[in-house]
């Protein structure tokens, strides 16, 4: 941290020396801006001691090569936590956006860092059991997952086009590498290799969107957009009139960034026309891979999506209602009908995160206070179940021959409540509440999202959400049923699970409960994170 | 004649005659190197404009990037010489044609979008010089590193961040241990598929 300071302090002083102009040196003159971004480059100048510790240690001769990645898990893990202190204790300041308006400090990137980092410190917790069954024995891997949430928290505070840009690419790089990780495997070769491609198009429609965003308005900065866009609601006469100011912009040229804008950061949601790629990486890649791409970068992205769209450019959504709320539908659609087709739990998991991303868009494309809300809400959620879940079939470990074998069918969890009981009861729990079943906090997300839905008046969006939910229970309760009720004698026999693995299914399991019977604290932490551009 | 024209005529002149070279020439190494020679020769012609940032991003990219990602490409396919002299006459006249026809379009746009000032060795012609660019200059790469340095300091560091995972990712995915049979192309097969 002391060290993070001084490179904060040089970069003030190079500031102040190259500045004569006064207004500039006023508002640089407090070390606030530094302070703003104190946790972003405590974990970046972390990270780089990280990989320096990792590569002497790993090569150095007399230690005898040692292996180190589950010391490198918990330097990982203890990193994380500094960050997440920092996070919570950051200064309150007067203004709320500092480095020439490119970093924003709000509620909302506060709050979808701490959700962020949480769950990825699980996450780190989980997978120690699995790397090493794998024989995974090199640091970088981790090395690689740190890199990623160092991106998503970038994202989460990102106000410009620019940064933005950045911060995908450093959490996209960092996904291909963790798919295409295991060297000797084809699927996972495969996987990496199709990620990189298909992620590196998206990006660069990104890159192409957002050019033609800037050439026809001269900004990258979201709050400035926001200020020349921010009359352009539909039937306003002074914007869309004939000597309106749609004459000094090219309007259908930036809505054709915009729409390239939208396509792109789909495309990395996985939303339902630009699904393909998710089923196959998600099958192909290591399954602590699968995890963390499955559950963490969501909350990151459409916190990118709402500033975009909720904020900046909050008069043109209009044009694309109809299109966002299709594309909800038809994921919604796709989630729930092919997911009833798989067999392979890991693609049965990638099918129903592509329905919960349909479910969560349906609440974004309401466009009010209370759909962001039940946004922020459902995406939570779904970031507690999916730990949940992912976990538990992670930390599960057949005793066959084939110790590598880590792609379950579904038939091998067939009678798990014989060996394990409580960790049976466990899943069956989550499974229902991803389905949306009442006494369980994934009702209450889900419930929010229609109620959305129909005070906005998407009445048949939200008739088509409900019938589609209840479809996609018959696959959360298909496995329930192989859990407890097969027509078999004898199911497959598992390792028992480590107590720290435990602990945390227990206190994911525990917290659905809780919020259940208190769903207040969800319902304020969704709604100050609703909030743009507000600190509180 | 200035030095400025000189500079000019020889490298406008080296620039159209490498790019003919490229697609004269036989082997395709060759005409890989009349390519990087035309692209340096551009870089020149940026240069004499005072854009001195895309003349390097030029090199940078095209010289260091696309043209040696040609040459590997070219190293690895098995390419034979084969005799064009005999394609060359049967395509001349439709060619000569097409090219004919592209720069006659080209002339008029040229000639349609830039005139000369018809006041320029006229008494009328303004000779007023703005003198704070003539005392308080600073060339294309110093103003865009001043706006880097001073505005997008944390995107600079990210971009920093990038290139680490990049060169991160590349020992990962090139380092094998003995033991471990990586996925990776036969050469051989390739070449004799």
């Amino acid at each position: 941290m002391i060290f993070s300071m001084l490179i904060g302090n040089r970069v003030y002083e190079i500031l102040i020396d190259d500045f004569e102009d006064i207004t500039v040196k006023e508002n640089i003159n407090n070390l606030n801006e530094v302070s703003t971004i104190l946790p972003e480059i405590f974990f970046g100048i972390s990270l780089v001691f990280l990989v320096l510790h990792g590569i002497l240690l790993c090569s150095s001769k007399e230690k005898n090569f040692p292996l180190i990645q589950m010391s490198i898990i918990k330097l990982g893990i203890l990193i994380l936590l500094f960050t997440f202190f920092l996070v919570c204790n950051n200064i309150i300041l007067i203004e709320s956006s500092f480095y020439n308006n490119t970093i924003v400090f709000d509620n909302l990137s506060i709050s979808s860092k701490q959700c962020i980092i949480i769950a990825s410190i699980i996450c780190l917790l989980i997978m120690q059991q699995y790397l090493n069954d794998q024989k995974i024995n090199s640091f970088e891997y981790i090395l690689l997952i740190l890199f990623a949430v160092f991106g998503l928290l970038l994202i989460c505070s990102s106000n410009d086009l620019i940064t933005a840009y950045l911060a995908i690419e450093v959490q996209s790089l960092s996904f291909y590498l963790l798919a295409a990780y295991k060297k000797d495997s084809v699927f996972s070769t495969e996987s990496g290799l199709k990620y990189f491609i298909l992620g590196a198009f998206s990006s660069s429609m990104f890159l192409f969107g957002s050019s033609l965003i800037y050439g026809t308005t001269g900004t990258t900065n979201f709050e400035d957009l926001k200020d020349l866009f921010f009359y352009a609601y539909p039937g306003n006469f002074f914007f869309n009139g004939f000597d309106g100011i749609s004459q000094t912009f090219e309007i259908n040229l930036l809505q054709f960034g915009l729409l390239f804008l939208i396509i792109s950061l789909f495309f990395k949601l996985a939303l339902a026309p630009f699904h393909i790629w998710s089923p196959d990486i998600y099958e192909g890649s290591l399954t602590s891979s699968t995890f963390f791409f499955a559950v963490i970068p969501k909350l990151g992205l459409f916190v990118l999506l709402t500033r975009f769209f909720q904020y900046s450019f909050y008069g043109f959504i209009d044009n694309y209602r109809y299109c966002i709320v299709a594309i909800a539908i038809f994921s919604i659609i796709i989630g729930s009908f092919t997911g009833l087709e798989q067999r392979k739990i890991k693609s049965l998991l990638a099918y129903s995160s592509i329905g919960h991303m349909g479910y969560s868009l349906l609440a974004f494309s309401s466009c009010t206070f209370e759909g962001l809300q039940a946004l922020f809400c459902y995406l939570i959620v779904y970031i507690i179940a999916g730990l949940c879940t992912w976990s538990i079939f992670l930390s599960l470990k057949l005793k066959n021959k084939y110790i590598k074998k880590g792609n379950k069918d579904l038939s091998d969890f067939a009678l798990l409540v014989k060996s394990n009981n409580t960790l049976t009861l466990f899943f069956a729990t989550v499974l229902l509440s991803l389905a949306g079943f009442p006494p369980l906090i994934g009702f209450y997300a889900k419930m929010n999202v229609f109620l959305v839905a129909i005070e906005t008046s998407m009445y048949f969006a939200a008739i088509v959400g409900i019938l589609c939910s209840v479809i996609s229970t018959f696959y959360y309760i298909r496995i329930i049923k192989t859990l407890y009720f097969e027509k078999s004698l004898t199911g497959k026999l598992y390792y028992p699970i480590s107590y720290q693995n435990s602990l945390v299914i227990g206190i994911c399991f525990f917290l659905f409960i809780f919020l259940f019977l208190n769903p207040n604290v969800l319902y304020l932490f969704s709604y100050k994170m609703s909030l743009i551009g507000y600190f509180l | 004649m200035s030095l400025d024209t000189i500079l000019f005529y020889f490298f406008s002149g080296m620039l159209l005659f490498s790019s003919l070279m490229i697609i004269v020439v036989k082997n395709a190494i060759y005409s890989i190197l009349f390519l990087v020679l035309s692209f340096v020769m551009a870089t020149g012609l940026l240069f004499l404009l005072e854009s001195e940032f895309m003349s390097l991003i030029f090199i940078v990219i095209y010289v260091g990037a696309i043209a040696v990602l040609f040459l590997f490409v070219i190293m690895m396919l098995n390419i034979k010489v084969t005799n064009s002299v005999k394609d060359l006459l049967k395509y001349f006249p439709i060619g000569n044609f097409l090219g004919f026809v592209f720069l006659i379009e080209i002339l008029l746009i040229i000639f349609e979008s830039f005139n000369t000032n018809p006041y320029k060795n006229n008494f009328l012609f303004n000779f007023y010089t703005n003198w704070f660019e003539k005392i308080d200059s600073i060339s294309d790469i110093e103003s865009l590193g001043q706006i880097l340095y001073t505005y997008y300091v944390p995107q600079f560091l990210i971009a920093g961040i990038i290139l680490l995972i990049a060169v991160i990712g590349s020992v990962i995915l090139t380092l094998s241990h003995k033991n471990i049979e990586v996925k990776k192309q036969d050469t051989f097969r390739q070449v004799s598929r």
